[in-house]
């Protein structure tokens, strides 16, 4: 069995088509960063204003049990908002994906905000629930299948073709 | 002696074609049976078109065709209308435009940056990653996976028309 190699041909005309596994994973890994990052510095931030205000020491991040319960609504404010607005969040943007229910219209607030709820049932039984991106055709995990939601790829990779040939030098042979 | 004959004989003749009315000799000719008789294409093999071509000022006659007064006469929103224009972008080699002409400096310049620079490749990089992951996955479970739905029936069937050109002139972003 030979393995198959990494090529970047097909990557043109993707627009529209589910998205795969890794460009899922690292957005979502880019999203945990981001709404994590800006969790802390709003913490930091709360503290440093009370601290000027008042001269105490609020230190909010050692209340653990208040600050998982923060950081619970956040993340939820966080996925739930950014899907029902226009379907991506910051990662997804960056990578260049976005949900949208199964037939390919937007999602919306109900979707959205399903989606988000069922998201940990994916994590809580040992990330099964993910195993749907790399077997289903639709590439559903299960929260996309509560939710009734896909993930597609929504950059246009042409236009990144264009971009990239016209910064070649018209003088060499492609 | 010879001159005197000559001058009564073009006299006479002159005279005598004066006498004669043409349209009645004409009416009388059988023009078909006449016409049956002339063998046209003998005539035509005797006639040196290429000298005839030759012969003829061809940038005289274009002088003389009034241009203007043509284009005015033609109804350019008739023609455009004929015209499948869809069938003539499909025929256009838009990475060869882009590359060869002004048009990609124009994309070049409106359009990046180094930050979107940065972005296309991760994304592409992203891409290459998902098809060969999927690929590995075809060939561990043994399917196959090339018939199935590339995405929701309204995303796809908007794009795919547009991005047709593009797969089949492949992508290096």
């Amino acid at each position: 069995m030979t393995a198959p190699t990494i090529t970047s041909a097909p990557v043109v005309g993707r627009q529209g088509n589910y998205a795969g596994a890794v460009t899922r994973l690292v957005a979502f890994a880019a999203d945990i960063g981001v709404a994590w990052g800006i969790f802390t510095l709003t913490l930091a931030s709360i503290d440093f204003a009370f601290q000027l205000v008042t001269g105490k020491q609020l230190n909010l991040g050692s209340r653990q049990v208040l600050t998982v319960a923060g950081l619970i609504i956040w993340e939820f404010i966080y996925f739930a908002y950014q899907w029902s607005l226009g379907g991506k969040t910051i990662g997804m943007a960056l990578l260049g994906i976005r949900v949208v229910r199964t037939d390919g219209e937007a999602v919306g607030p109900r979707q959205a905000v399903i989606r988000t709820l069922t998201l940990p049932l994916s994590f809580l039984i040992l990330g099964l629930g993910f195993i749907g991106i790399l077997l289903n055709r639709d590439r559903h995990a299960l929260h996309d299948r509560c939710a009734g939601t896909v993930v597609v790829y929504s950059w246009d990779a042409r236009a990144a073709r264009l971009r990239w040939l016209a910064k070649q030098d018209p003088t060499t042979p492609s | 002696m010879e001159g005197l004959v000559e001058a009564i004989a073009e006299r006479v003749v002159g005279l005598v074609i004066e006498a004669i009315d043409i349209n009645a000799l004409v009416s009388k000719v059988d023009m078909d049976a006449l016409l049956t008789k002339v063998d046209i294409d003998a005539i035509v093999s005797r006639v040196d078109v290429d000298g005839l071509i030759d012969r003829v000022d061809v940038e005289k006659i274009i002088d003389r065709v009034d241009v203007e007064k043509i284009i005015e006469r033609v109804d350019v929103e008739k023609i455009i209308d004929r015209v499948d224009i869809e069938k003539i972008i499909q025929r256009v080699d838009i990475d060869a435009l882009v590359e060869q002409t002004e048009l990609g400096t124009i994309i070049a310049h409106s359009t990046s940056g180094v930050a979107s620079e940065v972005l296309d490749v991760v994304r592409a990089q992203g891409v290459g990653l998902d098809d060969f992951v999927a690929r590995w996955m075809d060939r561990i479970l043994r399917r196959k996976s090339d018939d199935w739905p590339p995405g929701p029936v309204l995303l796809v069937s908007s794009v795919s028309e547009g991005d047709s050109l593009a797969v089949a002139a492949g992508a290096q972003p």
